[in-house]
């Protein structure tokens, strides 16, 4: 159980697949990337643009490389549209609220996702390093949430805010996302403390460290591509989460996915570009969090697939 | 932490009085005791899994012992906290901490022990230069060679100049020249700094090599202790006498003779006094392979013939056949010279050089009548 460190891993040619996989690996991602580019594509559409067929792929400025009828007009008009509009026609424009939907959204996400970390890491690392009688049936009992569908644990979950007073608060928001986002957390960092050798905090101890330290010091600085990772994973299913959003919050504590649904509708149909247009805004936060912990979610992701 | 002289220091280092330590239901360390001189390099010698990391680790504190005592200079430390010990540690696995840099590794004990930064930048200083790390300050565990990372391990033990340094099959790990250079390595800065050194080891060359005082486990206990020469000259039982010794000692059974105040062995029979033994009594008959020799002129002898000769540069072993039992004997590059399997060759077995250990108990039996 002794770990020895590979200099060769560190260095790897970028381009050693090739041209031709990395041709192959371009047009398999762009069919996975299809419905985040169309949505995009179609927030910067006016309303006939999103709707006609075949459908307009391409803004304007590129009519000089594609066929004239595939290209539209882009328009910001449905970015401004999703903090205040004129709800039916003629009537005065009027806030929509959004602005604080996306707060809401930011703030609870957030909020939850770094309370699962703080708890469910100090939890994984006692499950790790100090287990109880039955560990396993306790992590398994922590699973069992989970293991259900959401529409089923809703009534339970539902009855137990009724009586707490927590529906429509963001406290019982958070701490429903909180308790959501601890199983996954849990299991994700118990198993990268589970990699961690134990000689090394030995050593630790043996070079004067207290408990506390041997942790701080020691423990965490390495699991911190893992914590990046159960992040980014407990933010992105966070953030989506619609169905106890739906019925736990309120007008004040409403999230945008509740919020963007409620959109559908109205006297002139779907605006599928003002949908669209929410959308996109919706994807910012997490590329840009992805994006900056990108290099340690890629360790994260890979973390104890290398024998060290 | 701090080292003092070593003169003004007990006469004894560590002191394990019979200590035991179960992991479930195995024995791990069953009533254990040594005492460790100050300032001895001090051996542990034996096979894997007989307890030798579990004693270092119960010396260091790491592990909660479950009977016995444990002292260190003179105190009794069997219930104290791992820090104050004044113990340090260089793992098999190195443990070297991977997130931090050489000198960050190197700090760390000394950042823990509350030292100055300005005490603490000299001493790193000092060790990453005794070791030879300069060029490497900056670099992370991961890209550095096996034996830097052992240089490593053992600076950051080091520079916490610790009274005992506790050294868990540290050479394991790195290749066979590596270790070879590391063997002299150690023993001189065991002669520069003087601290006490408990070493565990499996590999008997290293044991011999570096043990000022060797002491021979097994089954989690300690069987003999002694120098090198103690352990190669005076083996206490079967299980030290295979250990020690290399080429190993040929061991055959035999059996206390009826007729001559001697041995009955396999090739016929050896006056050798009968070890306190009455006659017909099994008995275990070992002799190392340097103490056979060849007959010169008309000296008795048996005849042998040659099965396999293996020629290691200065010397030769060659395996030759007593009456169905091999035995391995030693020869000088020149006395082998020509000997080819299927010789016969005239063998002396001196019988002072005998030992015979009691077949029932594998004890070694004191020569004499």
């Amino acid at each position: 159980m002794f770990f020895r460190f590979n200099a060769k891993d560190q260095a790897r040619e970028v381009d050693q697949a090739g041209w031709g996989r990395t041709i192959w690996a371009a047009i398999i991602s762009l069919i996975y990337f299809f419905p985040v580019l169309f949505i995009v594509i179609t927030a910067f559409k006016e309303h006939t643009d999103a709707l006609a067929v075949p459908v307009k792929l391409f803004p304007e400025f590129m009519a000089f490389m594609v066929p004239e009828d595939l290209t539209f007009k882009p328009t910001f008009h449905n970015f401004v549209d999703v903090f205040s509009r004129s709800f039916s026609a003629g009537a005065a424009v009027q806030d929509t609220g959004f602005d604080r939907f996306f707060f809401n959204s930011v703030y609870i996400a957030g909020f939850s996702v770094l309370l699962a970390l703080l708890i469910g890491t100090l939890a994984a690392f006692g499950f790790s390093r100090y287990p109880l009688k039955g560990n396993d049936t306790y992590l398994f009992v922590i699973l069992t949430t989970r293991m259900l569908p959401a529409i089923v644990v809703i009534i339970p979950v539902m009855l137990m805010f009724r009586v707490t007073g927590l529906s429509g608060t963001y406290t019982g928001i958070i701490l429903l996302y909180t308790a959501f986002n601890l199983p996954f957390t849990i299991w994700m960092m118990k198993s990268f403390f589970d990699e961690l050798s134990p000689d090394v905090e030995d050593a630790a101890r043996i070079d004067g460290s207290s408990e506390r330290r041997v942790f701080f010091k020691i423990c965490l600085p390495q699991v911190l591509a893992g914590l990046a990772a159960t992040a980014v994973f407990g933010l992105i299913l966070t953030w989506n989460e619609f169905l106890f959003a739906l019925l736990l919050t309120g007008v004040e504590t409403r999230t945008v996915p509740v919020a963007m649904s409620q959109t559908i509708g109205g006297d002139i149909g779907v605006r599928w570009g003002l949908l669209a247009a929410i959308e996109t805004l919706f994807l910012i936060p997490v590329i840009l969090v992805t994006f900056f912990l990108q290099n340690q979610l890629l360790r994260g992701v890979t973390f104890g697939t290398v024998k060290r | 932490m701090q080292g003092s002289s070593q003169s003004d220091r007990p006469q004894t280092a560590v002191t394990l009085t019979g200590v035991s330590k179960q992991f479930g239901a195995v024995d791990a360390l069953n009533d254990l005791s040594f005492e460790v001189s100050t300032g001895k390099f001090f051996v542990l010698f034996g096979p894997s899994s007989v307890g030798k990391t579990t004693t270092l680790r119960a010396i260091a504190g790491l592990e909660k012992i479950d009977a016995g005592k444990i002292e260190i200079d003179g105190q009794d430390v069997t219930e104290a906290p791992i820090r104050g010990r004044g113990v340090a540690m260089v793992f098999q696995s190195f443990a070297l901490y991977p997130h931090l840099t050489v000198s960050q590794n190197f700090a760390y004990p000394l950042k823990e022990a509350g030292l100055p930064a300005n005490e603490i930048n000299q001493r790193v200083g000092e060790t990453v230069e005794m070791l030879s790390l300069s060029h490497r300050t900056d670099n992370q565990p991961s890209t550095l060679s096996g034996g830097e990372q052992q240089r490593v391990a053992l600076g950051r033990a080091l520079i916490q100049r610790p009274n005992i340094l506790l050294l868990d099959e540290p050479l394991t790990n790195l290749d066979a020249k590596l270790r070879h250079d590391m063997r002299a390595e150690l023993k001189r800065l065991h002669r520069q700094f003087g601290m006490t050194i408990i070493y565990a080891t499996p590999d008997e060359l290293e044991a011999l090599s570096m043990g000022e005082d060797i002491a021979v486990m097994k089954e989690g206990t300690v069987v003999q202790q002694g120098s090198p020469d103690d352990l190669y000259e005076t083996p206490r039982n079967l299980y030290v006498a295979a250990k020690i010794g290399s080429p190993h000692m040929n061991l055959l059974d035999a059996s206390i003779s009826n007729a001559v105040d001697g041995l009955d062995t396999p090739f016929g029979e050896l006056s050798t006094g009968r070890f306190g033994l009455s006659g017909g009594e099994d008995v275990v008959m070992g002799i190392r392979p340097s103490d056979i020799r060849l007959a010169q002129d008309s000296e008795p002898h048996v005849n042998m013939k040659v099965q396999l000769v293996e020629p290691l540069g200065d010397i030769t072993i060659v395996s030759v056949d007593a009456a169905g039992a091999n035995l391995r004997m030693v020869l000088s590059e020149a006395g082998a010279l020509g000997v080819q399997p299927g010789h016969e060759l005239p063998v002396v077995i001196p019988a002072e050089s005998v030992h015979v250990f009691r077949k029932a108990d594998g004890i070694a039996m004191p020569a004499g009548t």
